[in-house]
């Protein structure tokens, strides 16, 4: 059996495309590297400084313990994530999952975020346990969340980026809440392989081998997982035991070398990919090249860092981040989608008209709305606000209410359009890239102006969600299963947004603090202006959106339906991206790009029976409000005088909140 | 407070005791939230006679002028070197809080402290040192021209070590192994470092072998904070007097 997998016809003319493909890179990294040694020490001292180096030569010093062990833990790191790649695409059958995509980056960080801010004493003797841990529990997070949907593609992809945004939202808050204390975690976060020492090289190595060693011994029942699980189980395989085992080991890979390096995103996704294009088919094959591979593409892009013509280094893990995220977007077209037939369905809940519960609510929002305004903490504790007090006080409160009503009312009101449009449950704003697209928007003109006023920042935060609807449309128009790749389209969006943002962090302008804040959406800022354009909105959208009732009906019915009830299917959707994409963008822009809020109302408004399209739409908007505007006055009060952001808060709920839905979902 | 004002309330109290440290905190002063974002509700609770911050950090000043008068400190914006723009400008508080004794008093102390600190290192053998902050254990913070720490150490006729370019903040992120530019020079590190990197730094085989820490050159003084005004300078100058 193992001879019938494992060749195939021209097999031999693919191994030497593959040599040339990794070699290539391989190459050039290989010839960087000697410029570099050359410019550092003459050639006939490298083999002295390598055994016996003169220390009091700064040259051998710079040589033996910075140059050389930069380049062997780039190799290391590489070689290390190329083969959790291909362990993870394996035991997930899929050719996207990937440290980052699955979540364990994200866990890795928020423990030795945590671990760094409240339990020093834990990191003494290094990171790598506590990296582990953290990356363990987030993976075992989304392959719980992905076990009952027979580990479909979509459903890791989309566990992993809940998980992940939690995770951020999670470490984003506290870094803000101990900026003094952060440095180091800006500094780790970014992915930076310079080295201080052989320390970090002789720790990585064994783990390597003994990894190496693990995975090799697993790849007969790997490769059975090939088959159908009920097919590998009568061939006596436990496929959970295999994946689990197989999980482990990538999992202890890619968490030693967050530990050891910071994050480090799609090498593991690219290393596989190109030993695959390359003609890698067999598992064995792809476990021997996408190690190579992986180590080639890290070491050569660590070394083009260095000979970019920037003031400071831009980390490689950013780099990677950049360079990846495109390479999402050439995986689409070719990714195996499982048909799930889950996704138009919605849950038979008892039905309700609705319109009789919209003026309770309505009450209950105006109740809750006078309470927010009067009620706060002083320097005495909790107090209810005076007339006169108010009068000083509604200027300070009345525009972050404001804008959290509004933001909350427009985030709910495009996640609704976006659920019914395209049947797909999991869509939302903040999954679908268009926040990460306004935020990317926003970000490049704060990058490359030195005035940063709202309206531009409003403007290029439009053009950004824009652009990124443009960019994801076709991937999703085309494709029979629409609504998946448009999913993962977004993915690949809001991953090159949160890249680009920790460029920009890392880059330590002065503004930064500015920056950060609104990144976690804050509404701090907001101005009698910034009320008044998002409240300006909300309504012309609440206006407006009515009159589409009758597509968002019809287009939940899927395509055939739709048009044979002669609904013209293009016009529908270019008039409904638009209607998602204006609010979104304003939104972002006063409350933060990851807030779940449009992900959330519409689910929780349809769980409370307002099934059909307009009620749907007017519930989720006022529990988007509702949601917003408690998040805003919890923010403001649960750690007084210090204040949390809304949008932090909103996610820190909504992401476990939306892995509940998850869980339920799978039976 | 150098001008003998206690305030009722400073941004990020905890930060300040850690990476400040003097002048103390008086007893009663209230934390306000963080340094991004003060609370605006607190401060007006408060009724403050005048609220004083500095530029650069992207705080929009309207709201705070609806609460008090505002008086802002303009650091680090490029016009005139930190340590005089320093003096200048607690002159300028010192007239805005009818202090101008005070402020004068301040100028003078600040003085009479670098030249003591001075005379006591003139006693010595002149050699180039370097200003470091250390956040974890590959990257140090270096500080050179332009920083308040580069004018101290020009009155204190030290030469700085450090010559490499810096940023509008007068200081430079980099890899430790950059440190082999400055030789066997002395490297003052500034506190806090967390007790971790300490640790982790001194595992490092780089760091053990950079020719500044081979040859014992490398001493740790208590905070003295770099973007500070007189006070913070004074600070910084005693200390090194007393390495």
């Amino acid at each position: 059996m193992q001879s019938t997998a494992g060749s195939h016809p021209g097999s031999d003319g693919r191994v030497w495309l593959l040599a040339a493909l990794v070699g290539i890179p391989a190459l050039l990294a290989a010839s960087l590297t000697f410029a570099g040694l050359l410019r550092l020490l003459p050639v006939d001292m490298w083999w002295q400084a390598l055994g016996s180096a003169d220390f009091t030569d700064p040259r051998q010093l710079l040589f033996r313990h910075a140059f050389l062990p930069r380049v062997a833990v780039s190799v290391l790191a590489g070689a290390a994530l190329g083969l959790a790649g291909v362990l993870l695409q394996q035991v997930l059958r899929n050719p996207l999952a990937e440290p980052t995509t699955i979540g364990t980056n994200a866990g890795a960080s928020v423990a030795l975020t945590i671990a760094t801010l409240y339990a020093p004493w834990m990191l003494e003797q290094g990171r790598e346990w506590v990296a582990l841990a953290g990356g363990a529990l987030t993976t075992l997070v989304v392959f719980a969340l992905a076990r009952g949907r027979s580990f479909s593609p979509i459903a890791i992809i989309i566990g992993g980026l809940v998980v992940s945004l939690t995770c951020s939202s999670a470490s984003s808050m506290l870094m803000a809440a101990n900026r003094e204390y952060s440095a180091e975690l800006f500094i780790w976060q970014s992915g930076s392989l310079v080295q201080n020492g052989d320390a970090v090289l002789f720790k990585l190595a064994p783990w390597l081998v003994l990894s190496g060693i693990a995975s090799f011994l697993l790849i007969r029942p790997l490769r059975l997982l090939d088959l159908s699980d009920e097919s590998a189980a009568s061939l006596g395989t436990r496929p959970i035991v295999t994946r689990l085992a197989g999980m482990a080991v990538a999992v202890a890979l890619s968490a030693l070398v967050v530990a050891a390096v910071g994050v480090i995103s799609f090498v593991a996704l690219a290393a596989p990919a190109l030993a695959r294009l390359a003609g890698a088919r067999t598992l064995r094959q792809r476990m021997v090249w996408a190690p190579f591979a992986g180590a080639a593409l890290l070491w050569l892009t660590d070394r083009l860092v260095q000979i970019l013509p920037f003031a400071s280094e831009i980390p490689a893990g950013t780099a990677t981040a950049f360079l990846g995220a495109p390479l999402l977007f050439l995986l689409l077209p070719k990714m195996r989608t499982t048909p799930e037939g889950d996704g138009a369905v919605p849950p038979a809940v008892r039905r309700r008209n609705g319109w009789a519960w919209l003026l309770p609510a309505f009450i209950a929002t105006t109740v809750l709305l006078c309470v927010v305004l009067v009620l706060g903490r002083g320097a005495d504790g909790w107090y209810w606000a005076s007339t006169t007090e108010l009068a000083n006080l509604l200027p300070l409160r009345a525009p972050r209410v404001v804008v959290a009503l509004s933001a909350g009312v427009m985030l709910a009101l495009a996640g609704t359009l976006m659920q019914r449009m395209t049947g797909n449950p999991m869509a939302a704003p903040e999954v679908l890239g268009i926040s990460g697209g306004a935020s990317l928007g926003a970000l490049l003109l704060f990058v490359m102006t030195s005035d940063f006023n709202r309206p531009a920042m409003l403007a290029a935060g439009l053009v950004g969600a824009m652009a990124s609807l443009a960019l994801i449309s076709p991937t999703g128009n085309r494709q029979a299963l629409a609504p998946d790749r448009l999913l993962l389209a977004g993915v690949a969006v809001a991953t090159m947004a949160s890249a680009f943002s920790a460029v920009v962090l890392a880059g330590g302008d002065p503004r930064l603090d500015t920056l950060i804040a609104w990144l976690s959406g804050s509404t701090y800022t907001a101005t009698v202006a910034d009320a008044a354009i998002a409240a300006v909105t909300a309504i012309l959208l609440l206006a407006i959106v009515p009159l589409t009732a009758r597509w968002l009906e019809i287009l939940p019915l899927g395509e055939a339906t739709t048009r044979a009830l002669g609904l013209g299917l293009d016009r529908a959707r270019v008039i409904l991206l638009v209607l998602v994409s204006v609010p979104t963008a304003v939104a972002t822009l006063v409350i933060g790009p990851l807030s779940f809020v449009g992900l959330m109302a519409p689910h929780m408004a349809r769980m409370l029976g307002f099934q059909r399209a307009l009620p749907q739409l007017f519930a989720s908007a006022l529990l988007g409000g509702l949601i917003l505007v408690s998040a805003d006055w919890a923010g403001r009060m649960l750690i007084f005088p210090w204040q949390i952001p809304a949008g932090l808060l909103a996610a820190l709920v909504g992401g476990p909140y939306f892995m509940v839905l998850m869980w339920k979902r799978r039976q | 407070m150098s001008l003998g004002i206690m305030p009722i309330a400073v941004a990020d109290a905890e930060g300040y005791r850690d990476w400040v440290a003097a002048p103390e905190l008086p007893a009663g002063c209230l934390d306000l939230g963080s340094r991004g974002e003060p609370n605006l509700e607190l401060l007006m609770e408060l009724k403050p006679d005048l609220i004083t911050g500095a530029y650069g950090f992207g705080l929009d000043p309207t709201p705070f002028m609806r609460i008090a008068a505002l008086h802002m400190v303009p650091f680090y914006d490029g016009t005139e070197a930190p340590y005089r723009q320093a003096e200048n400008e607690s002159l300028k508080l010192g007239q805005k809080l009818g202090r101008e004794v005070e402020a004068e008093r301040l100028i003078q102390q600040t003085a009479a402290t670098i030249a003591e600190a001075r005379r006591r290192l003139a006693l010595q053998a002149k050699h180039p040192l370097a200003v470091v902050s250390m956040f974890d254990d590959r990257h140090v913070r270096v500080y050179g021209k332009g920083s308040l720490l580069q004018d101290v150490l020009d009155l204190l006729d030290i030469t700085n070590a450090w010559t490499g370019p810096t940023d509008s903040w007068g200081f430079a992120m980099m890899g430790i192994e950059e440190l082999v530019a400055i030789g066997e020079a002395r490297v003052v590190s500034l506190d806090p470092i967390p007790p971790h990197v300490k640790i982790r730094i001194e595992q490092s085989s780089l760091w053990a072998n950079l020719p500044c820490v081979k040859a014992g050159n490398v001493v740790t003084i208590p905070p003295a904070w770099p973007f500070g005004g007189l006070a913070s300078a004074a600070r910084f100058a005693s200390f090194l007097g007393q390495v």
